[in-house]
């Protein structure tokens, strides 16, 4: 028989990733609620945040600082969204074709294959740890290792950041607004271009930080986006496109059906699970757990 | 009168090589109504869209002498012109009172005068009041069409352009969305350049009328010399070829 400490365990366990995926899935989503196309480069800034994570601790601020050079590698990956969107994204953007978000999709592609071969090119095919010397934390009875715990609360905290700042902020009501209908705020004098850019900054920058949150757990190397990325859109067809509840609850159910069935069934199918509940939800829900927000224009 | 805007010779196209507007020329005067018809495909809404920047313009657009022509929309938003999309123009998953607070949105760095102009809005229209908390998406046609023509008010534009505000809408209701433009008029002093299908019930709003054909002026002058009949001559000619 299985024991309460371990289902008890499990389930934390499933709570801790489960939030850290949501992250990724919440940037995928955020970015395609604004702008209407699919960033396949996510796992690339996920990436570009975990290295950042590895050479700032390693070589800058060290082991103690970890918290500082997570703060600097998420926003080193929110300015290098604000760039690659001005660069790359905008000028399709500004010009009226009908398909743009396809082009822009394919954009997202063709930068994919630039930052992963950039990566390989620059750091090799190697694999990296940032040092943490984070003790670890006793919950009521279950050890766990800090580093987790640590990013567990910094996702948190940086999910409060991000649902306060789109509630109660001026910025925040025109990305809602902007999810909602393009025309409508460019009725309203809001500068769409530049709410694409904000959006497709943040929506990186989410990725970027879950990278050097779990830069510690998962290690570092050009390809370690790949996994989480596909997770995230996982976790995109669970809770359903353009939604961003959907991407916490699914975030967190995905965390915890990969790990009950980790601890449970076999832990050699960990990935096998999600795609399970995939196709179970895509049955029941093809839209997904909450459907997608209507856009008027 | 001053004329506020002024459209001269201007030709756009949504696909290059493919122009919709052909030289076409109009002007507003401050404080006027101007009825815009034709038949399908004549180029009425494509004009609103290149006078408020939304599609590249060849040929000159002026406010108050001031040329606009493919400055962005949020420019010329700033600069008080307002534009209402044929399709209703509210946010459906924010509430009333966001979706006035985006209609305010040139005014966010003044919230005293943000919070008048919305308790202004309120005043106009209390039905707005009184449902400020619920989604817009749960508004009935005529008070989202109401809620529409609000968002606009709040930033007290000069010249509103707007496209096809009947369009689908029951006869009374139609009525009632030109009475909230005619409101608009009185309390914020805006002129009005209106594109309208619904013919015979916007003459009776308009002070001036243009007659668009293939993107250009087909006739132009005072509603007095838009009689129904003449009207009717005008499209039949512009159909026939």
């Amino acid at each position: 028989m299985y024991s309460t400490e371990l289902v008890v365990q499990t389930f934390i366990s499933g709570i801790l990733i489960g939030v850290l995926y949501a992250l990724m899935a919440l940037g995928i989503t955020f970015i395609y609620s604004i702008m209407r196309m699919i960033n396949w480069a996510m796992g690339e800034f996920y990436m570009i945040g975990s290295y950042l994570q590895y050479m700032l601790v390693a070589w800058l601020l060290g082991p103690d600082l970890w918290w500082l050079a997570i703060l600097v590698s998420t926003a080193g990956v929110f300015v290098l969204g604000l760039f690659t969107e001005w660069s790359l994204l905008k000028p399709i953007f500004s010009k009226p074709p009908e398909i743009r978000s396809d082009y822009a999709t394919v954009i997202t592609l063709a930068l994919l294959l630039m930052l992963r071969s950039l990566a390989t090119g620059i750091a090799g095919p190697n694999q990296f740890t940032p040092g943490s010397n984070l003790p670890i934390v006793m919950v009521g009875p279950m050890p766990l290792a800090g580093a987790r715990v640590a990013a567990f609360v910094f996702a948190l905290v940086a999910l409060g950041v991000f649902w306060a700042v789109l509630r109660y902020t001026w910025y925040g009501l025109a990305l809602r607004a902007t999810s909602q209908s393009r025309v409508g705020v460019q009725t309203a004098g809001i500068d769409v271009l530049r709410v694409d850019r904000v959006a497709f900054g943040i929506g990186v920058a989410l990725a970027g930080l879950a990278g050097a949150l779990l830069a510690p757990v998962f290690l570092v190397f050009p390809t370690n986006g790949l996994v989480t990325t596909v997770k995230g859109f996982e976790i995109v067809v669970i809770g359903g496109l353009g939604s961003i509840p959907g991407a916490l609850i699914a975030g967190v159910a995905l965390g915890l059906v990969e790990s009950f069935g980790a601890a449970f069934v076999d832990s050699a199918y960990q990935n096998i699970y999600g795609f399970a509940l995939v196709l179970l939800i895509l049955v029941l829900r093809p839209n997904g757990l909450f459907g997608e927000r209507g856009r008027e224009a | 009168m001053t004329t506020l805007l002024s459209v001269d010779n201007v030709f756009a196209a949504y696909q290059p090589g493919v122009d919709i507007l052909q030289g076409m020329s109009l002007t507003v005067p401050e404080g006027g109504f101007v009825l815009v018809i034709g038949p399908n495909g004549a180029g009425k809404s494509t004009l609103l869209k290149t006078v408020f920047g939304m599609l590249e313009a060849r040929g000159g657009i002026a406010l108050d002498g001031k040329p606009i022509a493919n400055l962005p929309s949020h420019e010329i938003k700033r600069l008080g012109v307002s534009y209402l999309p044929q399709e209703l123009n509210t946010f459906p998953h924010l509430t009333v009172e966001e979706n006035l607070k985006v209609g305010g949105w040139t005014l966010r760095k003044q919230p005293a005068l943000l919070k008048e102009r919305i308790a202004r809005i309120h005043e106009i229209f209390p039905v707005l009041a009184e449902r400020r908390r619920s989604k817009a998406g749960s508004l009935s046609g005529g008070q989202g069409r109401m809620l529409s023509v609000a968002r606009e008010m709040i930033a007290e534009p000069r010249l509103m352009l707007v496209d096809e505000p009947t369009v689908g809408l029951a006869p009374n209701l139609a009525e009632q969305v030109y009475e909230l433009l005619q409101i608009a008029r009185r309390a914020i002093s805006t002129s009005i350049l209106l594109v309208d299908q619904n013919v015979s019930d916007a003459l009776r709003h308009a002070e001036d009328v243009v007659m668009m054909n293939l993107g250009t002026v087909k006739a132009a002058g005072p509603v007095a010399e838009f009689g129904e009949a003449r009207v009717r001559a005008l499209i039949q000619e512009c159909l026939l070829g």
